[in-house]
């Protein structure tokens, strides 16, 4: 394969995982928007979903897309009880970081049975479409990063419309950047907080299922997503969804041309260097707004 | 945590109080304690679990200058113990470092990188923070494992004993009392860093960051050095770890878990205290070793570890030590919080006052303003 072809090649797979950082990273946002809560648990949510999708492939053997149908509201009530049951519970003041303690501790709980339950082993899916490729300019594609990347684009259009289009957008938007003024205006911003935190694990439970159906999965897989997507957020400034997903759209597509002078391990490193430089010289990272400011 | 309150009643009755005598008591206790359980250990098996709670203890101590002092919650502490423990096996294998000498070194040397990493995380606030802690320890993993060239990567490191003319039992002897002499220095430095200006100014951050800073604290230059003290603490222990355990393998020296077993720790004894690192430590420190031999490893350490800190962080964010204090204050007689009484009470209470102005000198002139959790 000549070396045009390989950076094609790298430029769309780049882009076809940035999209699954950004569906996933937009989810992290909303938590954060919503209540200043760094959610470590989102990835671990994450892997849940996957091995919920290898799971009713390998034993019910229907398609793990077909999992969808449960994990989302499955996901989206957790997230809900989350918010209302543990998170609400919380003293104002010292909120962020013992939301980050209590989400750490859901992560590793998460982690733990998910290693009791179905053991360390790497899990894959075998599809019968999973094997097949496109050729593209001479790039060969996989078809099953294609599915992947595009669930990930209807979600996040999805959660676009949602946000931008509905009364329940309007009134989460209105939570998110103004919480008493939304209350002033007649906003229930504790139930409206309750659903956003239960979009967020949405997004959570349809990215598991994008995962499950190229990677490998293993129980502790969710701490090599979690730093990546924290550093998404932050680059793009927290707080922001717009920003993390060009944020995520960037270091996914230079996470995946660095693949090809290094090896794998070392071209993740972008995403912590990326953290560092972004909080040594502008904190409030490249496309947050007001709120990042002060976080 | 002193106030106004407090400093008068202690100028009032200068000596020996009942609660100062207790607490001296208590201290020399636990100071015979450390010093005759080597003698007192069973066997050596009994002496190395005890030197590895006496390494969390002193790890969550280390941590507990940030956490306690500016309540920022760092998840990566691991990673600069672990960054200890390998600039010292580093310092000794490949450049033939005295094995002390490496281990003052390597401490050091993460104070300074501490310098660069406080900057990026601390000019904003605490999910920054949080971020940046939890980032070090997964970059340091992968780093560490990749450059197996250098870092022996997943192989491990093996690290020389300092002493190899000790038999094991005299080693882990040697080891117990390094251990917590090095103990003893960091709870001297966090306890004068309590009582100092510097100290009052960190706290002060902890409980209203932008009023402190409207109060001329220089916030951002004393987060970071208490953080770079945290550090230099953090990996000293990890130096003195890899000397006495003389094998360092990346997964367990750059693990989340490690970190997150020192906040358990220091929240569940009490991050405003001095010994509440302590406590946790050997509460959680023994509960963790006692599982390993029962149970050996299994991914139910990991629930376990989550419920608890789950548990604490929602019904004990202050600690047992508080929690026991506040206990105990319910058997002594009320101390009367000005929120406690009301408008129509004060005025009784005047009205009683003046029309016996002789009783009047008698009530106390201020209500205490003692804290309430």
């Amino acid at each position: 394969m000549s070396s045009g072809a390989l950076i094609f090649q790298s430029v769309v797979l780049g882009v076809l995982l940035g999209g699954l950082y950004a569906l996933l990273a937009s989810g992290l946002t909303l938590y954060f928007g919503i209540m200043r809560v760094v959610m470590i648990a989102h990835s671990a949510f994450l892997i849940l979903a996957a091995y919920l999708a290898w799971w009713s492939h390998t034993r019910l053997g229907v398609d793990p897309l077909l999992s969808l149908v449960v994990t989302v509201p499955l996901f989206f009530g957790a997230g809900v009880l989350l918010q209302r049951l543990l998170l609400s519970r919380l003293r104002p003041a010292t909120l962020t970081m013992m939301s980050v303690l209590l989400t750490f501790a859901i992560a590793v709980v998460i982690e733990g049975l998910l290693g009791y339950a179905f053991t360390g082993t790497q899990r894959r899916i075998q599809l019968g479409y999973g094997a097949a490729n496109l050729e593209l300019f001479g790039a060969r594609i996989a078809v099953v990063k294609l599915i992947a990347f595009g669930l990930a684009a209807v979600a996040l259009l999805t959660l676009y419309l949602l946000l931008k289009k509905t009364t329940f957008g309007w009134s989460l938007r209105a939570t998110i950047q103004h919480r008493d003024a939304a209350r002033l205006v007649g906003i229930d911003t504790d139930r409206v907080a309750g659903y956003g935190f239960g979009i967020g694990l949405a997004t959570a439970a349809v990215g598991g299922t994008a995962l499950a159906l190229d990677t490998t999965i293993y129980p502790s897989l969710h701490w090599h997503w979690i730093g990546p997507l924290m550093a998404i957020i932050v680059v793009g400034g927290l707080g922001s969804v717009p920003g993390a997903a060009a944020a995520a759209m960037l270091l996914g597509l230079t996470q995946s041309l660095l693949q090809i002078p290094l090896n794998t391990t070392w071209a993740q490193t972008i995403f912590y260097l990326a953290l560092f430089a972004t909080l040594a010289f502008r904190p409030q990272g490249f496309f947050g707004g007001r709120l990042a400011q002060r976080f | 945590m002193p106030s106004a309150s407090d400093l008068t009643r202690t100028a009032v009755r200068p000596g020996f109080t009942p609660g100062r005598v207790a607490r001296g008591v208590l201290l020399v206790a636990l100071v015979a304690a450390v010093a005759s359980f080597p003698s007192l250990a069973p066997n050596p098996y009994i002496l190395s679990a005890g030197i590895v709670v006496l390494n969390y203890a002193l790890l969550s101590t280390s941590w507990n200058f940030v956490g306690g002092f500016t309540g920022y919650i760092s998840l990566g502490h691991g990673a600069l113990a672990g960054l200890g423990a390998y600039g010292t096996g580093l310092l000794v294998t490949r450049a033939g470092v005295p094995s002390f000498l490496a281990l003052v070194i390597a401490a050091l040397a993460v104070a300074a990188l501490a310098v660069p990493i406080g900057y990026a995380a601390l000019r904003v606030r605490g999910a920054s923070f949080v971020i940046v802690s939890i980032a070090l320890v997964l970059v340091l993993l992968l780093v560490f494992q990749s450059w197996a060239s250098f870092t022996g990567g997943s192989r491990g490191l093996t690290v020389p004993r300092p002493f190899p003319d000790l038999l094991r039992p005299e080693h882990h002897r040697v080891f117990w009392f390094l251990f917590a002499g090095l103990l003893a220095v960091a709870l001297l430095a966090w306890w004068l860093i309590d009582r100092s200006r510097f100290g009052l100014g960190l706290k002060a951050i902890r409980e209203d960051e932008d009023k402190a800073e409207s109060l001329g604290i220089p916030t951002f230059a004393y987060k970071l050095v208490v953080f770079v003290v945290s550090a230099g603490f953090t990996a000293a222990a990890g130096g003195l770890y890899a000397l006495w355990f003389g094998d360092l393998d990346p997964v367990f020296q750059f693990s989340i878990l490690t970190g997150s077993y020192m906040v358990l720790m220091a929240l569940l004894g009490g991050v405003r205290t001095l010994f509440g690192p302590l406590l946790g430590a050997l509460v959680v420190g023994t509960a963790l070793e006692y599982f390993k031999v029962e149970y050996g490893n299994t991914p139910l350490h990991l629930v376990a570890t989550g419920l608890l800190l789950a548990l604490v962080v929602l019904f004990m964010p202050d600690g047992v030590l508080p929690a026991l204090a506040a206990g105990l204050d319910r058997f002594r007689p009320a101390q009367q919080s000005i929120r406690e009484v009301t408008a129509a009470e004060l005025r009784e209470q005047r009205e009683r006052d003046a029309a016996s102005p002789e009783l009047a000198g008698a009530s106390p002139g201020a209500p205490s303003t003692k804290e309430r959790p």
